[in-house]
């Protein structure tokens, strides 16, 4: 056991490090971005939209890439046309996914698992397009469906930092919107506000938080980075401001702790060592928190059960007393 | 004066119509109950004339103008089975959300909308569990939550959807009471309700629906036995079917 502390790299030595700080602080600011804006998106019942954004994302960033390369002829590496690229795609994803719901009578599980597998399916074929042809820059493609946080450079750092404060910035911005929506669509409709402009709004911030978080995460495991903080958050909190800062604070440090550890214990992928940080994140919560947790719940039931069976057996020996009769059969088994 | 009107207003979900040709108004001042069996269609009449459902044809309107000229006047308590109530946020912030149709885009709740969902609070008796958890409240408090935000709003016209679904004694009384002060404002309602033994109490008015409307004036003159059984499709010789007491004439004043 103490040779396997003792293996573990102090922080000291990995904050020395500048890969390594690139990938905590990097992992830190996807989580805290995605933690916090995946709080609407488990509110609304969608959670499993931001899979269909990250799979999105792969198409949108390889046809930016291809864009980039052969018709604009510039860098095909250059962040923000990569980051355009999938955002549109990603905007375009979540509003197909919400047209097919509207327009036919698939529900919408049916329409995001379509919509996932088919902007998936295309990024898969202009993956192997583009590694079959000879383009310039497109070492690091395949990064996006695994993620690699080892590659964050400073200026990745600084866009994510950028894009995701704009994100988190719309958030406040049209938070009084956002809410009401959230909370009763049909009431925010009443009251005169535009429901689709909420919506776009909302789900930009959020295709934004996972843009930034694909190419280090990977768009397989993005979605953890969506839908496991708000769970967590969601035990512990009671409003919603608390609920979405909660869940910003357990995505960055969840995300920053779990790079640490990858890092530290050496030769374990981040991405999934995240997942599993916050996955233990989330189970600590289910397990902890007061008034949800589920040990007092299963605890408060067994006692409330207790003492409702004792009233029984008062009740029904009050009852039969004059007939000599003492004992509910089985009343002593609890 | 007319508070509100539809005319020709039909409803489909899917190709099964809800609503055949509804003609309904009300006038102001008027508390409306909108009565009818299961599936008759009420609560989808008002959510197409609120804008909530696509109607197939038919055109409502509100203070004789369209609904998106006059939004702020009419309020809409849906029935509260319509939101998640595992939602994290507090009885005082739900209220407060009836404010924000007058505040528009962007401005913020300030001082005086936090005063008007104060006084929604006192006049349904929920100002004692203003801090607290929506998920923390009975069916009653959770329908006088849904009231104070209507009454936030300083709407002219209230659509209620089942006010009385699934709430107890004191809640009911909380209700009735807020009911008869609207109505004693000039304010104008219009209430889905479904029991019949009821309607009598606080309504001056009522539509008996059933896909078309079958009555639709003061309770004394739509509110027969007559009318009932055809709403309720009840044959005329079935006995123990409910029948409404006109004999003491109406127990609500009929506004004028």
């Amino acid at each position: 056991m103490s040779d396997v502390l003792g293996a573990l790299m102090g922080p000291g030595a990995f904050f020395d490090d500048h890969t390594f700080r690139m990938a905590f602080f990097g992992t830190a600011v996807i989580g805290l971005v995605a933690g916090a804006l995946g709080s609407f998106a488990y509110l609304r019942k969608q959670s499993l939209i931001s899979d269909v954004i990250s799979h999105s994302a792969l198409p949108g960033t390889l046809g930016a890439f291809l864009l980039a390369v052969v018709v604009l002829e510039v860098d095909g590496r250059n962040m923000a046309v990569l980051m355009l690229g999938a955002v549109v795609a990603g905007t375009l994803a979540v509003g197909l996914a919400q047209y097919v719901t509207r327009a036919t009578k698939l529900s919408i599980d049916a329409a995001m698992a379509i919509t996932l597998s088919l902007f998936f399916g295309a990024g898969m074929l202009l993956m192997r397009i583009i590694s079959n042809g000879a383009y310039p820059g497109k070492g690091g493609i395949q990064d996006y469906l695994f993620g690699n946080a080892s590659v964050i450079t400073k200026a990745d750092l600084i866009a994510s930092i950028s894009v995701g404060t704009a994100a988190l910035v719309l958030m406040v911005v049209f938070w009084k919107e956002i809410t009401l929506r959230t909370f009763d669509p049909d009431h925010s409709t009443v009251l005169g506000f535009h429901a689709r402009a909420i919506d776009a709004l909302m789900f930009i911030t959020i295709v934004i938080a996972i843009v930034i978080g694909v190419k280090a995460v990977g768009l397989v495991l993005m979605v953890a980075f969506v839908v496991t903080p708000p769970s967590a958050a969601r035990q512990w909190t009671r409003t919603l401001p608390a609920m979405v800062v909660l869940s910003g604070i357990i995505g960055g440090l969840g995300s920053g702790l779990g790079a640490y550890l990858s890092i530290a214990v050496g030769g374990v992928p981040t991405g999934p060592l995240i997942v599993l940080t916050l996955f233990a994140f989330l189970v600590l919560s289910l397990l902890l928190a007061p008034g949800r947790s589920l040990i007092t719940r299963a605890r408060g039931r067994t006692r409330h059960r207790r003492i409702l069976l004792r009233q029984l057996v008062a009740e029904r020996e009050a009852h039969i007393e004059p007939q000599g009769s003492t004992t509910l059969p089985g009343a002593g088994q609890s | 004066m007319i508070a509100c009107q539809t005319s020709g207003l039909s409803v489909a979900y899917h190709t099964e119509p809800v609503l055949r040709n509804v003609d309904f108004s009300v006038s102001a001042g008027a508390v409306m109950g909108i009565v009818g069996p299961n599936g008759a269609g009420k609560s989808t009449l008002i959510k197409a004339m609120l804008g909530l459902v696509t109607p197939l044809t038919g055109t409502s309107e509100f203070f004789g103008q369209s609904l998106s000229r006059v939004r702020q006047r009419v309020g809409y308590m849906p029935q509260f089975t319509s939101v998640d109530w595992d939602f994290p946020t507090t009885v005082r912030d739900v209220v407060l959300m009836g404010t924000y149709g007058r505040l528009g885009w962007l401005r913020r709740p300030g001082r005086a909308e936090k005063e008007t969902a104060a006084t929604a609070m006192a006049q349904t008796g929920i100002t004692d569990l203003a801090r607290r958890q929506i998920g923390e409240l009975s069916g009653g408090q959770r329908q006088r939550v849904f009231l104070a935000r209507a009454l936030a709003q300083e709407p002219d016209l209230f659509f209620m959807d089942e006010p009385f679904q699934g709430i107890d004694a004191k809640s009911q009384r909380a209700i009735v009471s807020v009911l008869h002060r609207l109505r004693q404002a000039g304010k104008t309602v219009v209430i889905v309700h479904h029991d019949l033994a009821t309607v009598q109490d606080f309504c001056t008015h009522v539509t008996l629906l059933n896909q078309t409307v079958v009555s639709c004036g003061p309770v004394d003159e739509a509110f027969t036995s007559e009318h009932l059984r055809h709403a309720y499709r009840v044959g005329d010789t079935e006995q123990g079917f409910f029948e409404p007491d006109n004999s003491r004439g109406p127990r609500v004043e009929v506004a004028p």
